[in-house]
Parts: C-alpha cells; structure tokens; sequence
C-alpha cells in the first residue's frame, strides 16, 4: 500500500481570496484589471479562491474561473458559507469548494451567516491530508440494522453503537457510550483517521481498510479506548 | 385521547401476546376502557390467551375491508365489562392491513376508549410495522437471552425512524422494557443475561420484570390472563407493571433467586 514515489501530506498556506460583490462578470472584470494595474508584478500567477458568499443570486461559475485565469491569476476553487444545493452544483461543474478554517466573512455578511460561519469552523478540524473534516453528531443510540455514514466528515455519537449497528466516517469516529457494532473510520482512504470510545466491544474496528474482528481485540476489551494506524499496523492505546 | 400501546418484540415467543392480555385486562380492571387488537393477522392467538375464542363472529380485517361494523367486531370481555377485544383473521394475511384503514379503526377506537392495546406480531415485516405505526408508547418484551435482545434493539431502531411519530417529527414513541421469562437463579448462576446487562445494551427505562413462571402456560391454556392468578409471582410481576403504566412508583420484585428456607430443603420444596 505505501507508494514508494509519492505521499501525500497536508500543510497550511495563505491563499488571497477574493470576495464577489456582484454576479455581473464585466464588472469583476474591469475592477480586476484596475487592481492589477496598480501591481502587475504582485498578481502574477497568484492562487485565488472565490468567496461568493455575499452574492444574493446565483453566478455563472465558468464564466468567473475564465475571467481570473484570463487576468493570469491561478485559479484554486470557491468558498464561502452557501447552501448544499450551490456547493453540488460547484462539485458538478468540476471546481473545488475550499472551505475555510478560519470565519474570515466580511463584516457585511448578514449575522446568520456569520454564525454559520463561525459555528462550521468552530467544529472544523484540518486532518493531516489536507481535508478539512466537520463533524456529524448523532444523538441517542444507534441501533442494530442501523447505519450511520459521516461523508467527508469525523462521526461524533453522543450514546451506544449497539451490536449489529454500523458507523462509518471518512474521518475520526468518537463514541461517547459503548461501540459494540462495527466502526469503520477513514472510509475513504485516511491512514491518520482513529476511533475513540468509552468501551470497546466491538464487532469490527477499521481504519484506512486494516481491521480487527472482535476476537483480535484482547488487549482492551472492555475499556475506554482508542484505536489508530501505527505504520499501517492497528493499535489500540488506553483512553485514559 | 387514548393512548395507544404498542406490545412488541422483533423476536417470536417472548411472551408478547401474553404480556398485551395482561396489560389490556390488568388496565382494564383499575376502571378504565381498554380495547385489545390483535395485530397478527392469520395467526390469531390473543382470543385464546383472552378465552373469548369461540365468540369470534366478524375480526379486525372485516372492519379494515368495510364488511362489519367495529360494534360487530368487538368481544366484550366477560370478566370485565370495560375491556373489549379486536380479534385477528385466521384466513387472512398480513397484507390485508393498509396504514390509512387501520388509522380510521384506531381513531374511531380513540373517541370511546382511554386505551389501545396492540398486540404486534414478531418479526419487522409489514405486519409488526403496521401495530406500531401509530402508537404512542411500545412495551418492548425481551428475554434475558442475548438474540431476543438484539432483536429488540432493532425493533427500538425501527419505533425512532418507521413510526407515524418518526415520520411527523413528533415527540418520540415512549420505550418501556418489559423483561419476561426472568429466573433470578440463572442469572446467578451465569446462565441468563441479568436485568442490568439488558439494560445496559437496550438503555431504555424498566417497566417490569417477569420471573419465568408455571403460572403462565397454565394460565394460557385456561384462557385466564395470568394476571388475574394474584397467588402467582407472575401475576403480582404484571400487577406492578399496570401501576408503573399508571404513573405509580413500584419497587421490582423476584429479582433476587429464593433462599431456600429449612423446611423447603427438608421437604423438597
């Protein structure tokens, strides 16, 4: 599984960003191109990600990547606090959505945006590949036949994964109760993902596709516990 | 309002229809109006377990399809004039039930009685699906016995997400444990799950705890609900179990295995 010629790591960088106040491309345009004119040097090839947060209609997406790799920026993707529907259609389109670490909203932003804002980056962690992972909570137990997927997100349960209960994350998996069922964390291919619980009497741990049926954990059955990839090997370690 | 409880399981032969002619009667005689349905349409038990089963003219499906009335259909219990019984179809299966029919029957129950009793049948199919759909509240009968207990989990799984409650947003369908068929001296021994392990695993609030008893198949055979054997632990078991529907606080009782005194061990007791 390791690739000898390529790894993948994650690291924090400082993009400019660039905050739409208008859908009207011509207008973007000839603001930019009075921006650039003051430092040409300056916005050579720079990265730029799109904040369309302040925009109250929808905006032609190609038409706005066109204009900033016309203008010689490099463009990376769009961000902002907007609905589901608008961050499918971005995926759709083939653009990257990026979201942002920090509530950096400008202050024109309306409250309730802000609070999204800040609410979504409050439980937002940057995961070591470089996703930026929320969290999913589920309340109350999850019971057998029952199955919780967290996509693109860590899976937070405030109660017991019963036996015959699934959940699965791309990210972490904490459980705040007993994990009996099975718990498959880093679904989609995260070595760094881990699993925490109160009690561990699980059916099947998974991390990254390496896992441990029932009758291999022995180590800390019945304890709280996490579990996480040690050179690609499973561990668990005592949660306290 | 009635309140409409559910007697469910997932798992057969936990004793839910013996637990529901138990609560139906054992409400029944604190005076209010009880009717028991029995969802487990072809085969229909709870008229035997009630003794009313050479009474059945018209059943539950007949009401469902507009053929007679629920005056025609309904068995007055002979023991107490206020508790009436919905008898299952022999001939019939569990499709013959349709969610919107089964509201009207339910609703129209609701205006004349303080209770609806559902009798569910096992399994998570539609016909368990259909006895739960409206309740507002489930007696969850499980078994200290590790695959009754899954089961119910499931079931509890499907009360959060399939029920009329569920798929409104409402408040959700209030759980009740019922543990039945409990021998305190297995439990010590090792053998059989204990009162806490159940709870631990389904985490819902304890209703009642039923020592396996004689009791019960006795009573079931005479089509006497084993409620009314006040001598039995069964009996009294299901007598705490009305108090604490009533709002009553009850200690449990035969949780503990007996202590055999002197003369039970001299003389075989």
């Amino acid at each position: 599984m390791a690739d000898a010629s390529i790894e993948f790591k994650g690291s924090s960088f400082t993009l400019s960003v660039l905050h739409l106040k208008t859908p009207k491309t011509a207008d973007i345009h000839a603001d930019l191109v009075k921006k650039i004119a003051q430092a040409p040097d300056f916005f050579y090839l720079v990265p730029v990600v799109v904040n369309i947060e302040q925009l109250t209609c929808s905006v032609d997406y190609q038409a706005i990547k066109a204009l900033i790799e016309e203008l010689k920026f490099t463009f990376v993707g769009f961000t902002g606090s907007v609905d589901k529907e608008q961050r499918a259609l971005i995926r759709e389109l083939g653009f990257s959505f990026v979201n942002t670490a920090k509530a950096n909203t400008s202050a024109k932003s309306t409250t309730s945006k802000q609070n999204h804002a800040v609410k979504e980056a409050s439980s937002a962690v940057i995961a070591s590949q470089g996703h930026l992972y929320t969290d999913k909570v589920h309340r109350g137990q999850i019971r057998s036949g029952q199955q919780v997927y967290a996509k693109d997100q860590n899976l937070v349960v405030i109660g017991s994964v019963s036996a015959g209960a699934e959940v699965i994350a791309d990210g972490n998996i904490h459980v705040y109760g007993s994990l009996r069922g099975r718990a498959i964390a880093g679904a989609k291919g995260h070595h760094k993902a881990q699993i925490y619980c109160q009690n561990l009497e699980a059916e099947l741990v998974s991390i990254n596709g390496n896992y441990w049926l029932s009758e291999s954990i022995e180590e800390h059955w019945g304890t709280p516990v996490y579990i996480h990839l040690n050179d690609n090997e499973l561990t668990s370690s005592k949660l306290i | 309002m009635a309140r409409i409880i559910v007697v469910t399981s997932g798992k057969g032969g936990v004793g839910k229809t013996t637990s529901s002619a138990a609560i139906g009667l054992g409400l029944a005689l604190k005076g209010h109006k009880v009717v028991l349905i029995d969802f487990d349409i072809g085969l229909r038990n709870l008229d035997l377990i009630m003794g009313c089963e050479r009474r059945v003219v018209y059943d539950f499906v007949n009401v469902i399809n507009g053929e007679a009335t629920l005056n025609q259909a309904l068995i007055k219990d002979k023991r107490v004039s206020s508790l009436s019984i919905l008898p299952a179809s022999q001939t019939r299966d569990k499709d013959a039930l349709n969610k919107e029919n089964v509201g009207k029957v339910l609703a129209e129950l609701g205006e004349s009685y303080d209770f609806i009793v559902c009798d569910s049948p096992a399994g998570i199919e539609a016909g368990a699906m259909m006895a739960l759909y409206y309740a507002d509240e489930a007696v969850v009968t499980t078994n200290p016995e590790v695959s009754s207990v899954r089961d119910s989990d499931r079931i509890l799984g499907m009360l959060a997400s399939r029920s009329r409650r569920a798929e409104l947003g409402l408040e959700p369908i209030k759980e009740h444990l019922l543990l039945t068929r409990y021998s305190p001296k297995r439990v010590e021994e090792g053998e059989m799950l204990s009162v806490e392990d159940v709870e631990d695993i389904l985490s819902i609030p304890l209703l009642g705890v039923i020592p396996e008893s004689q009791a019960v198949l006795k009573a079931s055979n005479a089509g006497e609900p084993v409620i009314l054997d006040t001598e039995s632990d069964a009996g009294q078991a299901y007598q705490d179990v009305i108090e604490r529907l009533l709002g009553e606080t009850v200690d449990f009782r035969f949780l503990q295995a007996e202590k055999k005194g002197i003369f039970s061990r001299l003389f075989g007791g």
